[in-house]
């Protein structure tokens, strides 16, 4: 028998209308890097969930360090030495990066807060993580890069011996994700067991030791990463293999639909000007904080603008807040799909509906069931979303589902100009697939797609011009011949002589 | 194809218990039957045309107040106004009517001037982002000024026999055998149920409730919601006024004080949550009946009013109490 540190067996679990879990096994030796994988909706996070004690488990066996659990919650998980780190960020927006970190574990005598200590304790695991961030900033003003890496620091403050990281690195770039690969390469090496899901399936081989992989609340099969191949991994995964991982078509290009000429607002936009023409892609890459994502608020009217004009299809138009952005045919798919890209709440088929509420309501504005019915099935079917009804709040769809969700409202409606903001974030390879054919169909249909991503082989893939940003400008443009990673990155990080000197940079401190 | 039926048939019974907090709904419901039933067999009077004929006439006020401050609630903000928006609309009418104004010329000025409040309210809370909490507790005190500074810090005498219609009309008369309050209560349900559950402004409000960031960049203008449910709230709010100065006849400036709590009352017991963006007024009317029934049933049941206060208190905290510790356990499950 061998150490393991995890052994689960056997573990079902049921949620109204839908089976989540099946008879799964997952097992964990200490000092290994398991990768868990599967589709969106094949039970990863449920698992997991069942592992830290946050749900209970219908049937099954929990052993830790060869126990057997019979009573199993949150807090034995915690005493167990089991951490984990949400797919969801789950944080106070209105405490400092310190208190969340300590929240319900405040260092201190008696009633008596020792906040000095704490921020000292904070600012510590924070300088080992190689991030920038204040102990005193709010999480709520921090982007959700920082509030990631703030959730992945509160993990390591406890000292696991057993880690859970739920797609960590969705919304990190590049060299954020190599400071969490050097920390996890280092906690196996002191011995702790680390299981790691993510859809990026690229960056597995820095650091993963063995797979497992789960289909449909299934498992499907498990064993070293070694004896696995790219191919085997997704075949296994979806069920069927996948050509090709980024379809691309040609077009010829058209004339200009979105033009936008000297667009500044706040620091993050300075002096931006652009142009999408029928049948391309335009990708938008950058490191993160380049001012992509801002960008594209203060182009859809959430930001105010200083100054620039915005021009579709020719004509100028002025966009003060979101609807007028809609009324001109330009939709945007946000990137925090938490914070602004869905009610939660609310059921899936309310989500598709509420940004196209105009096409399915009489004149009196009464909502007419039977076209809201239609748009809904339509867009689930296009985009599989897996709910078991639309009727299902979205907060109990699998994270993937919910980002589906977000992209699937937006295109339920016919535009002139469609912005992605990272939209694959989360999302299963076959999905992701399935994602990048619908921006290709909206190119054939003669549709502007303008797309912000950082993951870079994607924006390579799919695009077919890029604009590269950094600090608020655009410092190139590269046409999908002359691109390559290496000139991406070099524009990338064309900073400003002045900027560079430290300082500014902290900006986010309060 | 019996199974696409089976499959169906589950498919509304999912349908119906997934909208939120329909569970709640339901249990209250329950809840409200037996405190019925209780309280009939407790005084078998309770259960007289008579009683039941004024209980009805009793629910309808508690049913207008809660079906505003579910509005409020619903986009996530509160309605601390609503019994001032009430003194304001008993007095300011009952004032005009004892000078001789026409009693619907004066219920039709009162009402615009209640709804001025109602758009103060969205405009402060939504374009300015000041708390609910503070924008509507100063509209508050400046809504019972203006109910007392109405007939000069005094009640008004007599509305008079000119307003005999107007009386009827909000509180004596009958149609059907059903006093005209209920009536009046139920119509409005009807038509302020529709516009939440099946108009494009009802999504909007669930969505402001539910994520305000998400509403925006839908294309929602958060104000123009903001300032309607508040109007919707004040619009209610001076019904009631008007049923009360029919009641009494005459206007007094302490008339509806802490009904906005009571308005709280009656939405959270029906399961609309204080958070936002979760409710639905079925559950409010139920919960304004069951506030209602408490009243009527201890008393006549022969409680005290100190008793009375008690009791009610404990049931509204049980209640909320329930919900929470269900909710909480569909949750950890
Ligand atoms: N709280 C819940 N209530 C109802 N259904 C749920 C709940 N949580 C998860 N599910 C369902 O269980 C299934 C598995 O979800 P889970 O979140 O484990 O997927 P996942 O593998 O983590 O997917 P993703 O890659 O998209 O994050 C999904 O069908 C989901 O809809
Ligand atoms: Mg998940």
């Amino acid at each position: 028998m061998e150490d393991y540190i995890v052994r689960m067996e056997h573990i079902s679990k049921s949620f109204p209308g839908v089976k989540a879990l099946d008879d799964v096994p997952l097992d964990l030796k200490s000092g290994e890097v398991l990768a868990l994988l599967g589709e969106n909706g094949a039970g990863k996070s449920t698992l997991m969930k069942i592992l830290a004690g946050i749900y209970t488990r219908d049937a099954g066996d929990i052993f830790i360090f060869g126990e057997k659990k019979d009573t199993w919650n949150a807090k034995i998980a915690k005493e167990n030495g089991i951490a984990i780190i949400h797919q969801e960020l789950n944080m106070c927006q209105h405490l400092t990066v310190a208190e969340n970190m300590f929240l319900g574990r405040e260092p201190g005598k008696a009633f008596l807060l020792n906040r000095g200590d704490m921020n000292k304790e904070a600012a510590k695991v924070l300088d080992n993580l190689h991030v920038d961030i204040s102990p005193k900033a709010l999480v709520g003003s921090l982007p959700v890069s920082k509030q990631q890496m703030v959730e992945i620091a509160k993990a390591l403050s406890v000292n696991a011996k057993i880690l859970i990281m739920d797609e960590p690195t969705s919304a990190l770039s590049s060299k954020e994700i190599d400071d969490l690969f050097v920390i996890i390469r280092q906690l196996r090496a002191e011995g702790c067991g680390i299981i790691y899901i993510s859809h990026r399936l690229e960056e597995l081989s820095h650091i993963v030791d063995r797979v497992s992989i789960m289909r449909d609340g299934r498992f499907i099969s498990s064993g070293s990463f070694s004896d696995y191949t790219m191919d085997s991994i997704i075949s296994d995964m979806v069920g069927r293999e996948i050509k090709e991982k980024f379809p691309h078509v040609d077009c010829k290009a058209g004339k200009t639909i979105l033009e936008v000429r000297h667009l500044n607002a706040g620091r993050m936009v300075r002096d931006i000007s652009f142009s999408v023409r029928e049948g391309e892609i335009v990708g938008i890459a950058g490191l993160m904080g380049a001012g992509r994502t801002e960008t594209t608020r203060a182009i859809f009217g959430i930001d105010q603008k200083e100054s620039g004009e915005i021009f579709v299809d020719g004509r100028e138009v002025r966009i003060r807040k979101p609807s007028d952005a809609i009324k001109n045919g330009i939709v945007l798919a946000p990137e925090d799909r938490k914070k602004d890209g869905l009610c939660t709440k609310l059921p899936v088929q309310h989500n598709i509906s509420l940004p196209n509420l105009d096409l399915i309501s009489d004149k009196a504005g009464k909502v007419i069931r039977r076209k809201e019915n239609t748009m809904t099935e339509k867009a689930i079917d296009d985009f599989s979303i897996k709910v078991s009804d639309p009727g299902v709040a979205v907060q109990n769809l699998s994270g993937g589902n919910q980002q589906k969700v977000v992209v699937a409202k937006w295109l339920s409606r016919k535009s002139r100009i469609v912005i992605f903001d990272e939209p694959t974030r989360g999302i299963d390879v076959a999905a992701k697939v399935e994602i990048y054919n619908i921006m290709n169909q909206l190119k054939k249909d003669g549709i502007g797609v303008l797309f912000v991503s950082s993951e870079m082989p994607e924006v390579l893939g799919v695009s077919d011009r890029i604009l590269v940003m950094c600090d608020g400008r655009i410092t190139g443009e590269l046409s999908r011949e002359e691109a390559t990673q290496e000139k991406v990155l070099t524009l990338a990080t064309q900073f400003e002589k002045k900027i560079e000197t430290k300082g500014e940079e902290n900006g986010t401190e309060h | 194809m019996e199974q696409s039926i089976e499959k169906n048939k589950t498919g509304i019974i999912r349908r119906i218990t997934a909208i939120n907090g329909m569970g709640q709904v339901l249990t209250v419901t329950v809840g409200l039957i037996v405190l019925c039933l209780v309280f009939g067999i407790i005084n078998p009077t309770f259960f007289s045309s008579r009683n039941l004929g004024n209980l009805l006439r009793q629910i309808a006020p508690f049913i207008l107040i809660g079906i505003g401050q579910s509005y409020v609630l619903i986009t996530g903000n509160i309605d601390l106004s609503i019994g001032s928006v009430i003194g304001m609309s008993t007095m300011l009418s009952a004032t005009m009517m004892t000078k001789g104004v026409n009693p619907w010329l004066a219920a039709l000025i009162t009402l615009a001037a209640c709804l001025v409040m109602g758009i103060l309210n969205g405009w402060l809370v939504a374009g300015f982002s000041m708390p609910p909490f503070i924008a509507t507790l100063g509209t508050m005190t400046i809504g019972r000024g203006i109910a007392q500074i109405a007939n000069g810090n005094y009640n008004t005498n007599s509305i008079g026999a000119a307003a005999e219609g107007f009386r009827n009309f909000f509180y004596y008369g009958k149609v059907a055998g059903i006093y005209t309050t209920f009536w009046i209560a139920v119509i409005i349900f009807l038509i302020f149920n529709f516009y939440l559950s099946k108009t494009k402004t009802g999504r909007h409000i669930y969505a402001v409730g539910s994520n305000i960031n998400a509403a925006k960049l839908s294309g929602v203008s958060v104000t123009a919601v903001t300032i309607k449910v508040y109007v919707i709230s004040a619009f209610c709010a001076a019904i009631v006024g008007f049923t009360q100065c029919a009641s009494a006849g005459m206007g007094a400036m302490d008339a509806g004080n802490s009904y906005e709590m009571y308005a709280v009352a009656a939405s959270v017991i029906g399961g609309v949550s204080t958070l936002g963006g979760q409710g639905i007024l079925f559950g409010t009317v139920i919960g304004a009946a069951i506030w209602a029934v408490l009243q009527n049933g201890l008393q006549f049941a022969g409680a005290p009013v100190a008793i009375r206060n008690i009791a009610i208190g404990i049931i509204v905290i049980i209640s909320v109490l329930l919900d929470i510790i269900v909710r909480g356990r569909k949750r950890s499950n």
